[in-house]
């Protein structure tokens, strides 16, 4: 690593920036590692703790808690028991990152050795003192460090043999019991069976829909694929010029990584917003309780997000080739955007909008739900006017409709392709 | 290696060193030599010795640490980025994996040759002046491709998308060209059939060839002169027959485990 | 002629199918093209020209003699269109007519064959098909042949062509009449920037009284939630769902893989009602499944939502997971019939041990998508951190909106992020 001794200065290299920094950088390195582990140890015992309370608090005490203890108790606790399981034994964190506790020297870890480590660590590796040395002081003391586990030729052990595998299962053991009841009611489960009456009548329109509706609900049908095919239209104009900014090798410089931050950041935050939230937004926006523009506002913003993510994950994808072929032919930047960068996203890029256009699709009726527009709209409101075998009707125009789309999308990608 | 003086040369690369700072690779260390005007000159040496690395610096599609490289009387590594690509568009590039855009047509690759002569937005706008169409045609023709003018170079073979590349480079009308192990990844009797479409370049439209190739029975029967690189630095300068036995197991023979280290 | 164009493309019949089944999809479509431009005049009609709005087709509602007309004009339109040049039909199909002796075809036979269509096709019977082609194109001698582009001539700009044009023809009709049929009213969106600025200003300083503590206003069932309560059981919902789902859809899966079940008639009867299943299951949304287990269940109740994600969840995991055990590669699988095993066997240690790593990850995709519904499955009844967030927006509560939709933000990221890791271990 490095320069060659003598090749760049004869100066020591402690004295050189390049050498400062490389420094600095094992000390980072170093840091790091135990850094990692440490973190991986105490949020995995952390989530244990928060799921014992809670389970306990729910079954016996009836009520929800989350620690059980002080916050200062639950910070001392945790740590501590991520030090000890870090010193003592193989912890989670360590074999998730492939290291484990062992001599640096070449001894065998004795227990005493461990003692010492486990004290040492509350005074070097804790307040991060010992990584300011290198190798970080608290290895040269103790001579244990942070190894690289190997593995090879040695059968693993079995889960229940491992305290990781303890661990584990203790967590799957407790989050089961906890989802379990906090979710499941016994009067609803109850209900399931005595109510399945309840919804005989979306059934029935399996064998007897009613037609009469169909020509209303074939026009909120074209009304679902308008919105759906407007959306993505509109959604495609925005996110083709956004994607570039969105290309991590295209945004080079601090200028441009800030913006790609900027840009990525912001379309994950919209995208993990669903289209339904966005729906109720803009129909308080545009001041009315049913309204096919907010539905299509809604999933324009959605797809907008979505589509960005997509096309610049292409862009970063694309073949560095023809960018250094065009670019030593003496053209210009937007030439090689022209003829080097385009060419290649094209065909990905309609095939992208193809799939997000599919989406939109089933996307739409699930807008209508809270009012905006289509036969969405139209299905919600047959159920909650208790005219259930109009509903049904609905449900089966509606797979129909999504079944064709899926289909054509498909084939028209697999052409492109 | 020191450095000798020529009566009349054209690229003249002094000292050059390239750094790569993501790893900290010395990949050229401090190379110096020179080329006349119209010669073929071979670079051999492992994959890794910085053959690629020293092609690109000459036209500066990667920056050179440190180092002068003169075209013609220029120094082209003081050149701004806009004086650069009228150098680049002298400079013709073949490549080992073709870089052609796979989704465009030959004739379309082909013309991509011209960018650097056409004014932004008419290349933006994708209108080539009819002559360079017409050249275009002509140049596939040279390659023997004008039959397949229109296809797209994904269904060509790989000779085939390899004279589409040198079709594009004799669009630049090069003075120079630089041949990054034009031929690696091709059969035999394909790469001969490549190497003479360069010879022929090097001939008759007398470019400068600058080509770095893997195999030595192809640098012996191409090249009028012959560099050797070894983890980047000059370990050879010479004609053709004055490798023998003793400087091919320097070159490559060694060390050859080490070379793949980075 | 005709026995010329018969021998330039093989004498077959299934390639006479082939033959058959392409001139007749290039010219529905074709038909459907104006179809839908039938449709979206006659709406821009019924818009600009009268302005009352009783019903949609009462909008369309044209005299006895109107349907007929509309049916006639668009069927000529198509037969110009495919006679005269390349009509988007043929373009999609990938045909075009084409001279038996590969010479041009001029104008003259172009509208030769528009005549001669209107005398083959009512006396459809008689003698319509022989050979390959029908009997108006075998006079003009053409035939409507799969091409490819010219490898030595430049192909045409999309944009001189006539299915080119068509197709901006059509994608303009679709942006106007969408326009209108949605209703695109940006004034709207600008009148109401005040508020909406207010709304949003609101929004943006969320605020967080409540984040541990129950909030006294909101109360489900006379108990009240913080938001964290509410987001705990948001996660769970979305844990009970995928792994119920997946519990479920791994044994049917193996009923909806082909080469697993294609061995035996009671095996594709199987297969086929479990990939039916799937099929429909799946294209109904989880909201909508939740709209009715809500009814069912009850309102409100978290059971309701599992159900919904667990129903929708196993019919797209069955999907992909079926899909998967059909790509399995048939090495191993012979290998353990070579060795004597039985067909629980070959399943058991030739194809799970090869499908395992994409089930994970499939899995953990689809809990990503689970966490995401089910934040919203509330709005239909079927509980979780939606319930909390429709009734603040109803009350216009923005800032708590604001700090739910932020939690919202965070779960999903969280949970995006950890499976996103787990995907990466795995493959
Ligand atoms: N972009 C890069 N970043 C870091 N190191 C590189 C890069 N490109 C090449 N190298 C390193 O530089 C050295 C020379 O590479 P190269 O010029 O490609 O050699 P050759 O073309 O002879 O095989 C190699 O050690 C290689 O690993
Ligand atoms: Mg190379």
């Amino acid at each position: 690593m490095g320069y060659p001794e003598g090749y760049l200065s004869e100066r020591p290299a402690w004295t050189t920036g390049a050498g400062i920094q490389d420094a600095l950088a094992r000390r980072a390195i170093a840091a790091r590692r135990y850094l990692g582990v440490f973190l991986l140890d105490a949020g995995a015992l952390a989530i244990l703790w928060i799921l014992v309370s809670y389970v306990y608090a729910w079954y016996v005490l009836g009520t929800t808690a989350y620690t059980l203890v002080p916050w200062w108790a639950f910070a001392v606790g945790v740590v501590e028991a991520a030090a000890v399981w870090g010193s003592f034994g193989l912890s989670l964190g360590q074999r998730l990152l492939g290291r484990a506790l062992g001599p640096t020297q070449g001894q065998e870890a004795s227990s005493g050795a461990r003692v010492r480590y486990f004290l040492l660590w509350h005074v070097l590796v804790l307040p991060g003192v010992g990584f300011l040395f290198d190798p970080p002081l608290h290895e040269r003391v103790t001579g244990l460090g942070l190894r690289p586990r190997g593995t090879e030729g040695v059968a693993p052990a079995p889960w229940y043999r491992t305290s990781a595998g303890l661990f584990v299962a203790a967590l799957l053991v407790v989050t089961c019991a906890a989802a379990v009841g906090v979710t499941v009611s016994w009067s609803a489960l109850v209900r399931l069976f005595r109510q399945a009456g309840e919804t005989v009548d979306f059934w029935r329109a399996l064998v007897s829909p009613d037609t009469s509706i169909l020509l209303d609900a074939g026009r909120d049908m074209i009304v679902t694929v308008f919105m759906a095919v407007l959306s993505t239209l509109f959604a495609v104009v925005v996110a083709v010029p956004l994607s570039f900014f969105a290309a991590r090798n295209l945004m080079r410089g601090p200028l441009g990584r800030s913006v790609y931050t900027v840009l990525r950041g912001a379309m994950s935050i919209i995208r993990s917003i669903e289209p339904i939230i966005w729906a109720i937004i803009f129909l308080v926006w545009v001041t009315a309780l049913r309204s096919a523009f907010a539905g299509i506002l809604a999933l324009w913003v959605h797809s907008i997000a979505d589509l960005v993510k997509l096309y610049a994950e292409r862009l970063e994808a694309i073949d560095q080739g023809p960018i250094e072929a065009i670019t030593s032919s003496g053209a210009g930047r937007l030439s090689v955007l022209r003829y080097a960068i385009i060419p290649q996203i094209v065909n990905p890029y309609i095939s992208f909008t193809l799939y997000r256009w599919d989406i939109n699709i089933r996307m739409a009726t699930v807008v209508g739900l809270v009012g905006g527009g289509g036969i969405g709209q139209r299905l919600i409101n047959y159920i909650w006017g208790v005219q259930y075998r109009q509903a049904g009707t609905v449900m089966i125009l509606i797979v129909i409709l999504v079944w064709a789309i899926d289909y054509l999308s498909a084939r028209l990608r697999a052409k492109l392709a | 290696m020191v450095w000798q003086p020529m009566a009349n040369p054209y690229l003249v690369v002094e000292h050059l060193t390239k750094v790569y700072e993501r790893g900290q690779v010395l990949a050229l260390r401090d190379l110096s030599f020179a080329v006349e005007k119209g010669e073929f000159l071979v670079v051999i040496g492992l994959s890794g010795s910085g053959k690629s690395t020293l092609l690109r610096c000459i036209n500066r599609l990667i920056e050179p640490t440190s180092g002068k490289i003169w075209l013609d009387g220029v120094d082209v590594t003081r050149l701004s980025q806009a004086r650069m690509r009228r150098v680049r568009r002298r400079i013709g590039m073949i490549f080992q994996q073709f870089n052609l855009v796979d989704r465009s047509t030959a004739i379309g690759n082909v013309l991509t040759g011209r960018l650097g002569y056409l004014p932004g937005w008419r290349a933006l706008l994708g209108w080539f002046p009819k002559e360079d169409r017409e050249k275009a045609l002509a140049n596939l023709e040279r390659v023997g491709l004008r039959d397949k003018a229109y296809v797209r170079v994904d269904q060509l073979s790989g000779g085939q998308r390899q004279r589409v590349g040198i079709a594009r480079a004799l669009m630049q009308d090069p003075e120079v060209l630089l041949a990054d192990e034009p031929v690696s990844a091709l059969d035999p009797a394909t790469s001969h059939s490549i190497m003479q479409y360069l010879e022929q370049m090097n001939r008759h439209d007398g470019a400068t060839v600058i080509a770095s190739l893997h195999f030595l029975s192809l640098a012996r029967r191409y090249g009028t002169r012959i560099i050797a690189l070894k983890d980047g630095q000059l370990v050879f300068d010479g004609p053709p027959n004055a490798i023998d036995n003793a400087k091919f197991k320097e070159i490559y023979g060694e060390d050859a485990e080490e070379v793949e280290v980075r | 002629m005709s026995g010329e164009s018969a021998a330039v493309v093989g004498s077959a019949s299934g390639d006479r199918l082939a033959v058959l089944a392409r001139r007749a999809l290039s010219f529905f479509l074709d038909w459907m093209v104006w179809g839908y431009v039938a449709y979206c005049v006659m709406y821009l009609l019924n818009h600009y020209w009268y302005t009352v709005h009783v019903d949609w087709w009462g909008t369309l509602t044209l005299p006895s003699w109107g349907w007929p007309l509309v049916v006639l004009a668009t069927l000529e339109l198509a037969v110009w269109c495919r006679s005269l040049g390349r009509s988007l039909g043929q373009r999609a199909i990938g045909v075009a007519f084409q001279d038996a002796a590969g010479g041009r075809i001029t104008v003259g036979r172009r509208l030769g064959r528009i005549l001669l269509w209107h005398i083959s096709v009512p006396l459809f019977a008689v003698g319509f098909w022989r050979g390959w082609d029908p009997w108006h194109d075998r006079v003009v001698g053409v035939g409507l042949r799969p091409i490819s582009p010219d490898p030595e001539r430049p192909g045409r700009r999309a944009l001189a062509t006539q299915w080119g044009m068509v197709a901006l023809f059509l994608g303009a009709l679709t942006l106007w009449v969408g326009w209108l049929i949605i209703g695109i009213n940006f004034q709207v969106l600008a009148r109401r920037a005040a508020q909406t600025r207010r709304i949003w200003g609101e929004m943006l300083r969320p605020d967080f009284r409540y984040f541990t503590a129950p909030d006294p206003v909101f109360s489900l069932r006379a108990l009240s939630y913080s938001i964290l309560d509410l987001a705990v059981v948001t996660v769970f919902m979305a844990l009970m769902a995928t792994i119920l789902g997946a519990v479920i859809a791994f044994p049917l899966s193996f009923l909806g893989a082909r080469n697993v079940m294609g061995f035996s008639p009671p095996g594709w009867a199987a297969y086929g009602i479990v990939r039916g299943f799937f099929n429909v299951f799946r294209s109904i949304e989880t909201i909508i499944w939740g709209s009715i287990f809500a009814v069912w269940v009850g309102y409100g109740t978290t059971l309701a939502g599992i159900l919904a994600l667990t129903v929708h969840t196993v019919a797209a995991l069955g999907k992909l997971y079926s899909e998967q055990v059909e790509g399995v590669s048939p090495g191993p699988l012979e290998a353990v019939w070579a060795a004597g095993g039985s067909r629980v066997q070959v399943v058991r240690h030739a194809v799970i041990p090869q499908v395992l790593p994409s089930f994970w990850a499939f899995t953990l995709y689809r809990w990503d998508i689970n966490v995401r519904m089910s934040t919203v499955i509330a709005l239909v009844g079927g509980g979780g951190i939606g319930d909390m967030l429709f009734y603040y927006k109803n009350q216009g509560d923005w800032p708590k909106v604001g700090a739910v939709v932020i939690v919202i933000v965070a779960i999903v990221w969280a949970m995006d992020y950890i499976s996103g890791r787990l995907r990466e271990r795995i493959a």
